[in-house]
């Protein structure tokens, strides 16, 4: 009975002891001198375009913070791994960052099918994910409390303001509008039609699968439909056949592209088959400016003084490099805020009310109790095979999400 | 959808059909004389096709060779690939374990290290543009539109298959084909080598292949992900026997055309799974496919 007693009492103290300690157990990732962030993008395969360099942007301004003295005296440290832009090596890489690596947060993905497939894992484990560059949108809505996403755009948002742009700007009344068959092109699809509507718009629709050969069928329905303008919403490969079809077809209307087929726009050219495919063809983007442009060339002259002889390679630096600025300036922002005694819930708190302009991107980062997609304007421009002239406007979708 | 229409469609679609069942119908081809003499659906065919046309556009592109090196050397290095690794894995995989499945599995995994090496070169990184060998101006066929190109893809073809025809049946070399194709060991007995036929047969799969990969770079652009347009050539195997090489011909044109027809009267959605319900009808109606024989026990 004493024994019991004296045992009893003993445990008593542990308790209060524990329960009085200064000493908190340590922030995952977060040390006296250093935040480590665990960084995950497309550095091989067949979609490295997509993100290789947008990594690399994101690294020399997480480096640029680190020479201004860091943040609250911490350095940023980063853990990069290759995605290669699909599910399984993505989730494979997320749960070595988290669960090897101890990262404070994730920040990566430039695919949105690749880094929805995350979602799951990451919320389980209550881990910040602050995408890189993918609109991923399927991780976006419904909002959770852990991810934030769409620096770039917003699918929702591409497919509307394509849309917006047609009927506003080239007077279209009726669209011949193609996509893929798959959850990027449903999305893009859903504000297309929500604007269209707005816009007393016609829409004829086709859908195809992203790795279709031969697009002769889909595209002389398309111009079957004898519309104003035709809206490309693909990926680079399927725009790229449906752009070269249309001038073996000798289709004269105008041909807007989306954001999500202008990663590599040299090539775009040589694979529609030369300039003349590009008599009338526009581009969405989503920069505030022409690439190399004043308005974000320090992005450019960033890139070169970081990364000198990548830049001396005539593919480099790729299209979306500068996308990689505003994902890490809202991780800086969000850490900067959340003062020197971070943790993952004081962090995203402060992600939850960023609301800043970039100068990178078309549009603000804006974030909101329930808002968990970054940018949703975008910007047209006039593309010949050479130059590039930069339509006046922002254009955006009028597509809301209603939970 | 008013008639006038639904005519260009049936025009349009039968004619693009027979041009990319074409393709379809050389690569069907060159995987039925491989299973016909060993037994082996050879799984790396995409990637030999796709390694090829890499290897041309390394050549004729980054290298700036002309035309008519460029494209013998492509040949002749597909070949030697493919013969070489008949004889120095798939002969050895062979003697080691006499199954099947082992065999299935070594091409597998050549379509792996082929895929790995045209990745690790950087150029199948973004999509690419093959040059045109010909004018892709338009030309019309009744009110359907296809290219010079398109029509050079279709002859092309033909005499291609014209030519292997010819080869299995009027020379030597393709009687020793076929006979170890019938019956391996009485080929043997009647002095036939029958691992030096098994390497001409993957060398020649192996052109026939770099042949259509020549043929379609062009129209279908680049990417390390381009053999996938093998799953059409099984489909159109499949559809014609998988034994039969008439069949496989037949078999591509018919998944070229379907391919077409479903995409403009259906949906574009449906284009990709069109293949697949003619394999399932054809199995259902007739499993040994459109040219297959009749189904016999196998006596051992």
């Amino acid at each position: 009975m004493q024994l019991s007693r004296r045992l009893l009492t003993l445990a008593g103290l542990c308790l209060a002891a524990s329960g009085l300690s200064p000493v908190k157990a340590q922030e995952a990732g977060i040390t006296a001198n250093s935040i480590k962030i665990g960084m995950f993008a497309p550095l091989s395969g067949a979609n490295f375009a997509y993100g290789f360099d947008v990594a690399n942007a994101a690294k020399m301004y997480f480096d640029k913070i680190n020479k201004d003295g860091g943040i609250h005296g911490r350095k940023i440290e980063v853990v990069l791994e290759d995605d290669r832009c699909n599910a399984n090596d993505l989730v494979a890489a997320v749960k070595k960052l988290v669960e090897q690596d101890q990262v404070f947060l994730l920040h990566g993905g430039s695919c949105s099918a690749a880094v929805v497939a995350a979602k799951e894992y990451v919320v389980r484990q209550k881990v910040p994910l602050v995408m890189l560059n993918a609109s991923g949108d399927g991780a976006l809505y419904p909002p959770t409390d852990y991810i934030f996403g769409a620096f770039s755009i917003s699918q929702y948002a591409v497919g509307g303001a394509m849309v917006d742009f047609a009927a506003k700007n080239l007077g279209a009344k009726k669209i011949a509008y193609v996509n893929h068959d798959d959850a990027y092109g449903a999305w893009n699809l859903e504000a297309s039609k929500f604007d269209a509507e707005a816009l007393k718009v016609d829409l004829a629709v086709e859908s195809v699968s992203p790795t279709i050969t031969d697009v002769t069928a889909p595209f002389l329905k398309l111009r079957a439909a004898n519309a104003d303008a035709l809206v490309i919403v693909t990926y680079a490969r399927p725009a790229a056949l449906l752009i070269k079809k249309a001038a073996e077809m000798g289709f004269n209307k105008p041909i807007i592209l989306s954001v999500t087929g202008t990663a590599n726009l040299a090539q775009l050219a040589q694979n529609v088959g030369g300039p003349d495919a590009l008599k009338n063809f526009y581009i969405q983007e989503v920069l505030s400016d022409l690439p190399g442009g004043p308005k974000i060339k320090w992005v450019y002259d960033m890139y070169k003084a970081a990364y000198p002889e990548l830049s001396a390679k005539a593919e480099h630096p790729q299209t979306y490099m500068p996308y990689g600025i505003p994902s890490a300036m809202s991780i800086v922002k969000a850490l900067q805020a959340a003062g020197p005694n971070v943790t993952r819930e004081k962090f995203l708190e402060e992600m939850k009310k960023l609301n800043f302009d970039s100068g990178v991107m078309a549009g603000p980062v804006v974030f909101s109790a329930t808002e968990r997609a970054a940018n949703k304007a975008t910007v047209f421009i006039k593309y010949d095979g050479t130059n590039q002239t930069m339509v006046p406007g922002v254009f955006t979708s009028r597509w809301k999400y209603k939970g | 959808m008013d008639l006038e229409l639904a005519i260009l469609f049936l025009q349009q679609g039968l004619v693009s059909g027979l041009v990319i069942g074409s393709v379809y119908a050389l690569l069907a081809l060159s995987i039925v004389m491989i299973f016909k003499t060993s037994e082996v659906p050879n799984f790396a065919a995409g990637e030999v096709f796709m390694a090829a046309a890499y290897c041309a556009l390394f050549l004729m592109v980054f290298r700036a060779l002309p035309v008519w090196l460029a494209i013998p050397l492509t040949l002749a290095t597909s070949f030697l690939v493919a013969a070489l690794f008949r004889r120095g894995v798939l002969t050895q995989v062979a003697k080691a374990s006499g199954s099947p499945v082992n065999l299935v599995i070594a091409t597998l995994g050549l379509s792996y290290v082929l895929k790995g090496l045209v990745r690790r070169t950087g150029y199948g990184d973004t999509p690419r543009s093959f040059p045109a060998l010909v004018s892709t101006d338009s030309v019309m066929i009744g009110q359907a539109s296809l290219t010079r190109l398109d029509m050079a893809i279709f002859v092309a073809a033909v005499v291609v298959m014209a030519a292997v025809f010819w080869l299995f049946a009027y020379t030597k070399v393709g009687r020793s084909m076929r006979a170890v194709g019938m019956n391996p060991k009485a080929a043997r007995l009647m002095g036939v080598n029958i691992e030096r036929v098994h390497m001409l047969v993957w060398g020649l799969s192996a052109v026939i292949s770099a042949i259509a990969a020549l043929l379609i770079a062009p129209k279908i652009l680049m990417t390390a992900e381009m053999g996938s347009v093998v799953t059409m050539a099984f489909a159109a195997a499949i559809v014609g026997g998988f034994t039969s090489l008439p069949g496989a011909v037949v078999g591509g044109f018919v998944i070229g055309i379907v391919e077409n027809l479903v995409g403009l009267f259906i949906s574009s959605r449906a284009i990709v799974v069109a293949p697949f319900l003619v394999i399932m009808l054809v199995l259902i109606f007739r499993p040994q496919g459109l040219f297959g024989g009749r189904f016999a026990i196998k006596k051992v």
